[in-house]
């Protein structure tokens, strides 16, 4: 009897080990996934309204832009933003987050509060106004107010960045962050070239 | 499963007290001659052979136990984790009291969505779903000073915005003041605009949803935005603030590029950033 009471309770307790093990392992991604106020979730929020400008203000150029290398460089800013905000909100997705935070935003941020403009503005982003200059603008006015507003808004945007690489170890997040900073970077060096070429000044900040 | 195991265990124990304490080191010194051999076992006197089981059933019941209530909680937690967590933002929006689920009550209204020019008659005021033309109103956090067109509305709601609409008779100023901040501060994805006639101060729309309310503070706002911006879209991936918008106030559509389409030829090179609008939203 006792011997095999002794497999019956062995497999028992093997088959609860078991189960419990499953159910860790499923349980370990979730565990894992950052949370609603996570520097991720506040990154991928933020980024994708600061991107959203970005293919907004490169879409207006591509149409309206007289000088072919401005057209071309809005076209590759407009794409690679709007695939980034693909991307960041399949992360919410996977984390089971939603799309809106509870949290103001650039909340995510250590400093968050102070990040954002006296109208609530994030970094680099520009005003209603500035949109619809750079809508009603003709000519090569286009060209160089949107290289302005694109240089501005790409310096905010490596600023936010630099933000969630300082705070994050999420191996995704941080190729995509990466990613942004070296495209963006390069990117700021073509607009500098384009506005003196253009016989323009870069925005005071 | 340890009730009947406990159940077995405290009858033995009084038999097992007679036995000497010798006999309790032998036998655990020995178990594997003793598992080993089924006839020595049985030659052996019964009472040790017991005691030996029904003391070790203690250990093997603790063992149990730690086992059930470990994965008991594991699998609990697990489950409890995944309910909360994967809940979908349909079934977190059907949980905001008061809420109107057209998707539900109305999947073919839901389902319609063509573009078209001109006017068009909607069942739902504000509507929720339905035809609409070519052009979206811009929702980009836009708060519009005048009403607005439903039809380029219900196109802005395709792509995922919240559309908050408020009645300019029954909602006070500072109220509107704090409706227009939040949605200045979500952003994208949202709109608002009054709308004269509602019948309650303020109305929320997202695609096949809307939700009556009477003042700004209600917490409910902030849920519906939570759960259904961007994920109401259909048309995931399209955004509010750029394209063929329009951002003019004015109840009458306006048909942003209606010429170029009905003659075939490509869009005029006009603002804002206006692309002839493909067929298909």
């Amino acid at each position: 009897m006792s011997s095999r009471k002794r497999w019956a309770v062995g497999a028992l307790v093997a088959a609860l080990l078991l189960t419990a093990g499953y159910f860790a392992g499923l349980l370990t991604p979730s565990l894992k996934a950052p949370g609603d106020n996570s520097a991720e979730a506040g990154f991928a929020r933020d980024m994708s309204r600061h991107h959203a400008q970005a293919v907004a203000m490169s879409m207006i150029a591509w149409q309206n832009a007289s000088t072919p290398e401005v057209r071309q460089l809005a076209y590759s800013i407009a794409v690679t933003q709007q695939a980034q905000i693909g991307m960041m909100s399949e992360w919410l997705k996977d984390w089971h987050l939603s799309p809106t935070g509870t949290k103001p935003a650039m909340a995510w941020m250590p400093d968050g509060a102070h990040e954002l403009l006296p109208d609530g503005r994030m970094p680099g982003m520009a005003s209603t106004d500035e949109i619809n200059k750079l809508t009603e603008a003709k000519g090569k006015d286009v060209d160089i107010l949107y290289c302005q507003l694109m240089l501005r808004h790409h310096l905010g945007g490596i600023h936010m960045v630099e933000g969630v690489l300082s705070e994050t170890d999420n191996s995704r997040v941080r190729e995509l962050a990466e990613s942004m900073k070296n495209g963006q970077q390069s990117e700021i060096v073509t607009l500098r070239d384009l506005l003196t070429s253009l016989g323009a000044q870069p925005l005071g900040s | 499963m340890s009730t009947p195991q406990g159940g077995g265990n405290k009858r033995s124990s009084s038999t097992v007290r007679v036995s000497g304490k010798t006999d309790a080191v032998n036998s655990t010194k020995t178990p594997d001659t003793r598992r080993s051999s089924a006839s020595a076992n049985r030659s052996r006197p019964p009472a040790p052979q017991m005691r030996v089981a029904k003391q070790r059933d203690w250990s093997w019941i603790a063992i149990i136990a730690v086992a059930a209530v470990l994965a008991g909680g594991i699998v609990g937690y697990a489950i409890y984790n995944n309910y909360s967590s994967g809940r979908s933002w349909q079934s977190k929006a059907d949980s905001i009291s008061g809420i109107l689920d057209y998707r539900k009550s109305d999947p073919k209204l839901v389902a319609t969505r063509d573009h078209q020019w001109g006017p068009i008659t909607y069942t739902v005021t504000p509507p929720v779903a339905g035809n609409h033309n070519y052009n979206w109103q811009r929702c980009a956090g836009d708060v519009y000073p005048a009403q607005i067109a439903n039809e380029h509305a219900v196109h802005s709601m395709e792509h995922g915005a919240v559309w908050v609409t408020y009645n300019p008779a029954t909602l006070s100023a500072d109220q509107v003041a704090k409706l227009s901040t939040k949605v200045k501060s979500v952003g994208d994805y949202i709109l608002m605009s009054p709308y004269p006639g509602l019948k309650t101060p303020i109305s929320l729309q997202a695609w096949g949803f809307q939700l009556p309310l009477q003042s700004a503070d209600d917490k409910r706002i902030d849920q519906f935005i939570q759960d259904l911006r961007i994920n109401a879209s259909m048309e995931p991936g399209v955004d509010c603030s750029s394209g063929s918008y329009i951002t003019a106030t004015g109840t009458t559509p306006h048909d942003l590029g209606k010429g170029a389409t009905d003659s075939g030829t490509t869009a005029p090179d006009s603002q804002p950033g206006a692309t002839p609008a493909p067929s298909q939203s």
